[in-house]
């Protein structure tokens, strides 16, 4: 019998994983993949909700949400090709610019 | 085992694995590939869930845009340093307890999760038997979420316009 449970858990398990890449990765483009996972994990939440309370905001929700990720992965990246162009670095330990 | 779990296991299990292997993979081709298998199951998790609209909206927006432009900007940024340098070492134990701790406490209170019930009747409820899902939400989407939608339209033109004001070449003045 499949519950709601499992797409909790699933979801949950997701998020995790996304926000343990974004803490001790140190690429840039990582940690832009791993917000985009985090957003995933929060899609099949929403999506679970709607589905089990037989509710749309749910649905409508998810649509706003993978809108937002476009946007967010477009500026995104194009602030790591800026930061690539000037400092020709990538981790985000060695980029020291505003520590003079 | 019936169907639905059987599919489910699949889905689930092959999306937990290619997402761990695309946090510890080196290589950030790998890294965007690993992804886009795990993106492409999720919009089978949507299917699953009832949604045949939002699954084809996964499948162009995510794996067909957000995905190349990642992998077009792997491709952009040369990174030849990144298979001999040890970069998992620097921040591994304190993410990592960070992880399992909030890993524990999650799937410890589960069951607390699952057992509530909403009690209050749904805000816009559908019926699948009377239209299909993406009648719903157009529905709903243009009569009662129009703001929002109007709202989302200005702030896709606005990253479009950021991402040409920051990416175009600076003459130097002066």
């Amino acid at each position: 019998m499949l519950t709601q449970g499992h797409y909790l858990a699933l979801s949950s398990i997701l998020f995790l994983i996304g926000l343990f890449g974004l803490l001790f990765r140190r690429n840039l483009i990582v940690i832009l993949v791993s917000i985009e996972i985090m957003l995933n994990a929060i899609i099949i939440l929403f999506a679970s909700i709607s589905y089990y309370t037989k509710d749309t905001s749910g649905y409508i929700v998810v649509f706003f949400i993978i809108a937002m990720a476009a946007a967010e992965a477009a500026i995104g990246l194009s602030l790591v090709v800026l930061i690539y162009r000037k400092l020709r670095r990538i981790y985000s330990d060695e980029i020291t610019f505003f520590k003079g | 085992m019936s169907w639905d779990l059987l599919i489910f296991y699949y889905l689930a299990i092959v999306m937990i694995v290619s997402t761990v292997l695309a946090v510890f993979s080196r290589n950030p081709v790998y890294t965007v590939l690993l992804v886009l298998i795990m993106i492409v199951h999720q919009a089978f998790v949507l299917l699953t869930l009832g949604s045949d609209f939002l699954t084809a909206v996964q499948l162009i927006v995510y794996a067909g845009a957000v995905l190349v432009l990642f992998l077009f900007v792997v491709y952009l940024i040369n990174l030849r340093k990144e298979t001999q340098l040890n970069i998992f070492i620097k921040r591994f134990s304190l993410s990592f307890i960070i992880f399992l701790v909030s890993m524990f406490f999650l799937l410890k209170n589960l069951g607390v999760l699952v057992a509530l019930k909403p009690t209050f009747p749904a805000y816009l409820p559908f019926d699948l038997e009377k239209n299909s899902n993406t009648w719903w939400i157009a529905t709903y989407l243009f009569t009662n979420y129009l703001l929002q939608f109007e709202i989302l339209g200005v702030i896709l033109l606005v990253a479009i316009f950021g991402v040409v004001f920051l990416i175009r070449k600076v003459r130097e003045v002066g």
